[in-house]
């Protein structure tokens, strides 16, 4: 019988795993969770601390809510779980699937753009609210329900109106983006800004970076950028509506988390991973990829486990 | 009876065995998903059609989109297909070969690829922009997505379904008086009709659970498979698999129409 031995010899050959370099050396297996905003240098730490140990590294890449949900709700566990808001670890992660997390690097909103869009010529940090509004222009935004870049640019927008003093402009602002143009994750959004479709975006200036963007810097007093000014933030808020509930978002210094879930497959090599990442030399790769590394990483939690507790200063 | 005999009904039975065995796992495969689908998510996605006007919405647009899309391919892909059936095309192979490029982009990719040919920077964009078609953000996108991700496969269904009809009938209808186009119309069409419409639930059913090109081109308004992706994210997966849930019950009554139509509209089976 020819075809069933095809077939069992395509499906042995399917199933066959190359021997990989993890269950040939016992070297260490980590799989990462990313939040997009973090993809690349994230990457590029995993490459290196792989070079250094042998370990064999994976990892995901999606928006920093969806990625909770895939522990929460599918039970799909990684080993190392990194997100673009600290909020989400204390929304849904914290206690019930890790006991701690660490801030480890710091963002800040910009306004990106490329030569092409209306307007980029004039653009700049004391007029770009007004080269936003212009009826001609497109801005894209991404979707406050579902990633902190989305309730964070509502954030932007009424610290904006207060810093300018310009009764009506966040409102202005948001009404430039109809629903056509927001999309669920800040990685879509500059899909559609390198396609032409959209003039400009608001977003990460890691993300901006990474991508090769112009970006307007924003004032430091607005762009979520400087854990110093908290209270200042903290001042604006943004009431968004899911189908069942209501959240309500303060403003606060964008600062990104990470953590080994409690139920990780190989939480060793989690940890081992992190304490890399927290080391002047991870920081230095996550500096040479546009991401703000915090000089001094905060553990927040219980239950630290020891081989990070080294890293609390 | 012989040794030989004993051993070859010994064999046909281990055969037969083995066939319903293969047949028993796969239906497992393809029906398990479904049913814990329908077991987890079936009754309160039936329940929430009555008060969730944004589920309703999304299915109604799906329904929409995916129908506008399917009749579009038929219009357009049929006299594609009857000329690859019948070999009239110039480079045939090549334009056959082509036609699956479509299926082996990943959907994502397939979007992006949309975007760049059919968004407002590129020319064919600005054009349909003009006659106010623009591809992001709206119906126009979504229909254009499900037209590449799943026209090749009406495409290609409809031209094996015309090339199973015999291109004598349609010869000996034109020695009757039938000009060319008359001819195919009153025979192969309904000849072929049954595989045509076949070939139309697939591409109806893949146009439906289109998600990775839709995305990307038309976030809002959202069909069903951008709305289950929307609440899985914000919600969790109890308000991601109604949604779904109610997509495949709904979807169902559809495809069994046009099942039991397909065998009705039967005109005989073609010959060979």
């Amino acid at each position: 019988m020819r075809l069933p031995g095809i077939a069992c010899l395509v499906v042995s050959l399917a199933f066959a795993r190359p021997r990989d370099a993890a269950a040939a050396s016992g070297a260490d297996t980590v799989v990462v969770f990313t939040a997009a905003s973090l993809a690349v240098p994230i990457r590029a730490a995993l490459d290196s601390f792989a070079r250094r140990t042998g370990a064999v590294v994976q990892q995901e890449n999606g928006a920093s809510l969806e990625l909770a949900r895939r522990i929460t709700e599918l039970g799909r566990v990684p080993d190392v779980i990194a997100l673009a808001d600290q909020e989400v670890f204390a929304q849904l992660l914290v206690p019930r699937v890790a006991s701690w997390y660490v801030r480890f690097a710091r963002n800040r909103m910009v306004v990106a753009f490329t030569g092409r869009s209306k307007g980029a010529a004039q653009i700049g940090p004391a007029n770009w609210h007004r080269v936003l509004s212009r009826p001609d222009v497109c801005v894209g935004r991404s979707d406050p329900r579902l990633a902190p870049v989305g309730y964070r640019t509502l954030l932007l927008y009424r610290l904006a109106e207060g810093y300018y003093h310009l009764p009506g402009l966040a409102s202005r602002l948001e009404a430039q983006t109809p629903p056509a143009l927001i999309r669920a994750n800040a990685s879509e959004l500059v899909a559609l800004l390198q396609a032409g479709e959209l003039d400009y975006i608001v977003d990460y200036e890691s993300l901006a970076r990474a991508n090769r963007l112009r970006f307007v810097t924003l004032p430091p007093q607005i762009d979520l950028g400087d854990p110093a000014r908290a209270s200042q933030y903290a001042r604006a808020t943004v009431r968004v509506a899911r189908r069942t509930d209501t959240t309500t978002y303060a403003g606060a210094p964008i600062v990104y988390g990470a953590s080994v879930p409690r139920a990780a497959p190989h939480a060793a090599a989690g940890h081992r991973f992190l304490r890399y990442l927290l080391s002047p030399e991870g920081q230095a790769v996550l500096r040479a990829h546009a991401v703000d590394a915090l000089r001094m990483p905060e553990l927040v939690g219980d239950s630290v486990p020891p081989a990070l507790r080294a890293t609390r200063r | 009876m012989s040794d030989a005999a004993v051993r070859g009904r010994g064999t046909h039975r281990v055969a037969a065995a083995g066939v319903v065995a293969g047949a028993v796992l796969l239906l497992a495969l393809l029906g398990l998903p479904i049913v814990a689908l329908l077991l987890r998510g079936g009754v309160s996605g039936l329940g929430q059609l009555g008060s969730d006007r944004e589920l309703r919405a999304a299915l109604w647009l799906t329904a929409q989109t995916a129908t506008v899309a399917t009749l579009l391919a038929m219009l357009l892909g049929t006299p594609l297909a009857y000329l690859l059936a019948r070999g009239r095309m110039p480079a045939g192979a090549l334009v056959g070969a082509l036609l699956d490029l479509p299926l082996l982009i990943p959907h994502p990719v397939a979007g992006m690829a949309l975007l760049l040919a059919f968004g407002r920077a590129s020319p064919a964009g600005a054009a349909l922009a003009q006659i106010g078609l623009a591809v992001v953000g709206s119906r126009t996108g979504i229909v254009l997505a499900m037209l590449f991700v799943a026209a090749p496969l009406y495409v290609s269904a409809a031209r094996e379904a015309i090339a199973r009809v015999d291109e004598r009938y349609e010869s000996v209808a034109r020695t009757l008086g039938d000009s060319p186009v008359r001819a195919v119309w009153r025979v192969t069409r309904p000849l072929a009709g049954r595989g045509l419409v076949a070939a139309a639930v697939v591409m109806w059913a893949r146009a439906v659970s289109e998600f990775g090109a839709i995305v990307i081109l038309t976030y809002n308004p959202k069909v069903a498979s951008v709305l289950s992706y929307d609440r899985f994210t914000g919600e969790g997966l109890d308000a991601a698999l109604p949604v779904a849930a109610v997509l495949v019950i709904l979807a169902l009554v559809p495809l069994l129409v046009l099942r039991s139509l397909r065998a009705g509209t039967a005109l005989g089976e073609p010959a060979r």
